[in-house]
């Protein structure tokens, strides 16, 4: 186990397409559940000696946590994990949450690299979706990060808002030329109980429509190909050398342990999630606990493999008893040239990853 | 007084949903055969789906004791399944009856199974006797229809029984009038043995059980008996009556109803009609009326997890034990596999069966499209006959074509005279006259393929009259007819299970509206992909499904992963009702599709 990942469930506010665990207007609960995330790190049960690689914050907003509050929680893990020289620790931040102090206060602590929730650079798309932000306070924040000494910088995007993909690449552009490393373009879906939803179904036209949306997409991954960002992922993309390295090891199937309400982990077979209601949690209780049967894990490794550029190993397929080359389906995408080989590794390939979960379903055994 | 003129053997005739089964409840509760407390809803219905459908299929006579002026009568109830489909059936089963009553709904009057099953009972010579039911609905106009009753069907009806059966009014009314008006058996019970099988059933215990009806002689257990029919012979093991659970007796004599047990195997070696006489001793004459059962309407049926090929035969075989007149036998299909081609009495048999399959052997079936038989001529003069589309001879092998024409008869409001005789020009039907039975209902007489009427007629029949309109058809003959089939291409494969058997006149729009049809249901795959109608080597239709575009989870983190990896199974479960025609995936609606396609259109 080499990767952390601590979960900050805090907003300001709820955006219109999220259905995260977060809580908007409960800033007074941050004290009492910083209290029971420690306690959690404290007590737990972890005696393999072995250095922490990757750590992540993400939530809700980290960003919206007093400098003291992350204190605690940073000082909760050095006294009690073994933390690397070069680990990679990352934060998930709002533009407007966002000050100087903040940024510096967080290159102090040794964090190193920063998730940027922009989301959009339209300024109607912003207010569609429930952002706060405006287009030039994001392009402000990565400022203010460079100012701090933080260098990789990652900004989230959402693919499907009604935009011309001209002034979409135009906004990729601006990025780009701020200094970001690192993209995460994510195609807008639908949550079911989200505003968004109720939004979407009183107007159908609101967003791009499917087709309109994996066009659009492939042109971005066209628009950042061009610009020297590699696709490692689905929905991810990096200048070389600045790929996330915590959240690979989720893909690649290492094992991670989460703190802090509803976070999930991959620990000693099981895959584990704490309580999403903050009594519950703090009652350490869990949501679910299940241990991966080799079905199971056979079934991650190729939908995770397949969704990154690296792919899966047949291998590692077969030491869990599944020779995927017996299976039909696998023979004639390969003919068909959707799925790529090389060597002991297949992957899938780019063009059909708008696909993928179709392609992953005949894949399965 | 002598035996014979204190029995009586009637049955219970009417159109559907007029209170058949009800009013057979209400006998049984009245004579104390059965208290009531044991009473079920509508007893003689036994099948679970039967009484679902509030329609009999499964004929039970009961033996019922009444008593009138001092003396008891033995009444013995013959029910009659109320269908279209078992016509054969309900004639056997009153050909074992004097009399028959006549039940007619007093609000909606004659309908066209009033009709078809009072000329049923006239022509096996029985004593007709109208009862007019459900006068507690407020509706109920019982004067009009005893009217409607002379003046359609010919019969007198101004002292026929107003009752309801479902509260129980003038249930004694029938009685007497079963006693007063109906005649007693004739027979000779010291003549050589002669009984009607009228209907028959499986028993786990006992085998195959024939329910007979004696007109001569006598017979008990022990006795050697022959089927006259299939010449089988077999040695008695038990005789009795039903009250209305089974009750042995010593012997069965002339003018009595009950069953006999020969340890027969099969139901199959037992069919209706036939006449059952002594080994030794046997009747000269056969009684008449007897005919082979043969299906009319065919499908193919297979199992959606092709898995299961072996629960669909077992499921089969166990309902023909109790089904003599459902016939399997294996098919194969490209697109779906191992299955079979089962042929039926007609449309609701056909769908009886196949929601037993689903209910009591949860089977998850594909049916094809109903299809009939055809009597193909080749050109080097042999003659095939086939129901499976697939199976028809390439074009150049083909002389023509012959298919079963039905007479239909269809009663109706005047005001949807226009509408239907349109569906029966459409459907390439033959008009033979219309009857103006009163003002307010129509009697139409078409000639109609039989391929045409498995084919959605009823449905179209029922919208296109507001559900007014009522149906019966008999079997006519073969004619010849200018037939095709019309193949469906999916990316240039042919899926045999979508083929089908269409006039020449109607290929082009039929093949048109398959193609648009599959187009809508079957989900957008990796690549585009034609669905074509064809003829021959001849598209006679195209569309094209375009790609698959968007099918991706958005992202996947630590704490999706579980729940993303369900997400998937779930997605890879849907697919396994999913077929596959060379690299398309059809869903199992798409075979059933082909029937409803002109419900859309119109």
């Amino acid at each position: 186990m080499s990767a952390i990942y601590i979960h900050i469930p805090f907003c300001r506010q709820k955006c219109a397409y999220c259905a995260f665990c977060s809580f908007a207007k409960s800033e007074d609960k941050i004290d009492e559940y910083i209290f029971h995330l420690t306690k959690e790190i404290e007590s737990f049960n972890y005696d393999k000696v072995e250095g922490i690689d990757t750590i992540y914050i993400g939530g809700g907003t980290p960003s919206l946590l007093k400098t003291y509050q992350l204190k605690r929680i940073f000082d909760a893990l050095y006294k009690k994990f073994k933390v690397k020289k070069d680990a990679e620790i990352t934060i998930e931040c709002n533009p407007n949450s966002l000050t100087l102090a903040k940024a510096k206060f967080y290159n102090k602590l040794g964090i190193n690299r920063v998730s940027l929730g922009v989301q959009s650079l339209d300024k109607n798309n912003l207010k569609l979706i429930e952002r706060l932000h405006s287009p030039s306070k994001a392009l402000k924040a990565i400022d203010i990060l460079k100012e701090s000494g933080i260098e990789n910088i990652s900004v989230d995007l959402l693919i499907g808002l009604k935009e011309s993909f001209s002034s979409f690449a135009f906004h990729l552009q601006q990025l780009i030329e701020k200094g970001v490393k690192h993209f995460s373009l994510y195609m807008l879906q639908i949550e079911r109980g989200t505003k968004l939803e109720k939004l979407v179904n009183e107007n159908r036209d609101l967003l791009l429509n499917d087709d309109a949306c994996v066009e659009f997409y492939q042109k971005a991954v066209e628009f950042l190909k061009k610009n020297r960002f590699l696709q490692y992922e689905i929905s991810n993309f990096a200048l070389r050398g600045f790929e996330s390295r915590h959240n690979i090891k989720y893909w690649t199937g290492s094992e991670y342990v989460g703190f802090g309400m509803s976070a999930h982990s991959f620990f000693s077979g099981k895959r584990f999630a704490n309580s999403s209601n903050f009594k519950e949690y703090y009652q350490g209780k869990r949501e679910f606990c299940e241990q991966l049967t080799l079905q199971d894990r056979i079934e991650e490794l190729i939908m995770l493999g397949l969704r990154c550029s690296y792919g899966t190993s047949k291998k590692d397929l077969k030491n869990l008893g599944y020779n995927i080359e017996e299976n039909a389906n696998f023979l004639e995408l390969v003919k068909q040239k959707i799925i790529k080989e090389k060597g002991d590794r297949f992957y899938l390939n780019p063009s059909f990853y708008g696909v993928s979960n179709d392609i992953i379903i005949k894949l399965l055994p | 007084m002598e035996r014979f003129q204190k029995i009586r053997n009637f049955c219970i005739i009417a159109h559907i949903d007029h209170g058949k089964s009800t009013l057979a409840d209400r006998l049984i509760e009245s004579t104390g055969t059965l208290a009531k407390r044991d009473m079920q809803e509508q007893l003689l219905d036994s099948m679970e789906l039967e009484r679902e459908k509030g329609i009999t299929i499964k004929l039970t006579p009961t033996t019922m004791h009444y008593t009138y002026e001092g003396e008891e009568y033995e009444l013995n109830l013959i029910d009659t399944p109320g269908h279209v489909d078992f016509t054969y059936e309900v004639s056997r089963s009153l050909a074992a009856c004097e009399g028959a009553i006549l039940i007619v709904d007093a609000s909606q009057g004659v309908e066209a199974q009033t009709l078809a099953n009072a000329y049923l009972a006239v022509d096996n010579n029985l004593e007709v006797l109208p009862v007019i039911n459900k006068i507690d609905l407020p509706s109920a106009r019982p004067e009009e229809i005893k009217k409607e009753i002379e003046d359609v069907i010919g019969i007198p009806a101004m002292h026929a029984p107003c009752i309801s059966a479902k509260d129980g009014t003038n249930i004694d009314q029938v009685l007497q009038m079963i006693i007063k008006e109906f005649p007693s058996p004739v027979g000779d019970e010291n003549g050589k043995l002669k009984c009607l099988i009228f209907d028959s059933y499986y028993d786990n215990f006992k085998g195959a059980i024939c329910l007979i009806r004696v007109f001569d002689g006598k017979v008990k257990v022990g006795d050697k008996i022959r089927m006259m029919h299939t010449g089988k012979t077999y040695e008695v093991t038990e005789v009795g009556i039903f009250v209305p659970f089974a009750k042995q007796k010593d012997c069965l004599m002339a003018g009595e109803v009950g069953y006999l047990t020969g340890s027969i195997k099969n139901i199959s070696d037992i069919e209706v009609g036939d006449t059952i006489t002594h080994d030794d001793d046997p009747t000269n004459d056969a009684l008449s009326g007897y005919k082979k059962v043969q299906p009319v309407v065919f499908c193919g049926v297979f199992t959606v997890d092709g898995a299961k090929y072996n629960d669909l035969k077992d499921a089969l075989e166990k309902l023909k034990l109790n089904d003599a007149s459902l016939s399997f036998q294996p098919e194969v299909s490209q697109a779906l596999g191992f299955g079979f081609r089962c042929g039926f009495l007609g449309l609701l048999h056909l769908e009886i069966i196949t929601q037993r399959l689903e209910r009591e052997y949860n089977l998850d079936i594909i049916t094809t499209a109903p299809s009939v038989y055809y009597r193909v001529h080749k050109t080097d003069g042999s003659m095939v006959e086939l129901s499976n589309p697939s199976s028809l001879p390439s074009p150049v092998e083909i002389d023509y074509i012959e298919e079963p024409c039905a007479n239909v008869h269809i009663f109706t409001p005047p005001a949807y005279v226009g509408a239907i005789m349109e569906l029966c020009q459409d459907k390439r039907g033959i008009y033979k006259d219309l009857v103006y039975l009163d003002t307010n209902r129509v009697k139409l007489n078409y000639s109609l393929p039989l391929g045409e009427i498995v084919y959605d007629f009823f449905d179209s029949l029922k919208s296109r009259s507001k559900g007014y309109a009522s149906l019966d058809y008999e079997i006519s003959d073969f004619e010849r007819s200018d037939l095709v089939r019309v193949d469906i291409l999916l990316n240039g494969e042919k899926c045999d299970a979508l083929s089908i058997i269409v006039h020449k006149d109607k290929a082009y729009t039929r093949g048109r509206a398959l193609v648009e049809k599959l187009k809508k249901i079957i989900p957008r795959q990796l690549f585009e992909v034609p669905i074509q109608a064809a003829i021959g080597s001849k598209i006679i239709a195209r569309e094209t499904l375009s790609a698959m575009r968007k099918d991706v989870l958005a992202k996947c983190y630590g704490g999706d992963i579980t729940r993303k990896r369900k997400l998937l199974e779930k997605q890879k479960e849907g697919k396994k009702r999913m077929r596959r025609i060379g690299s398309v995936e059809i869903p199992s609606e798409a075979f059933m599709s082909i029937l409803k396609l002109d419900d859309e259109d119109k």
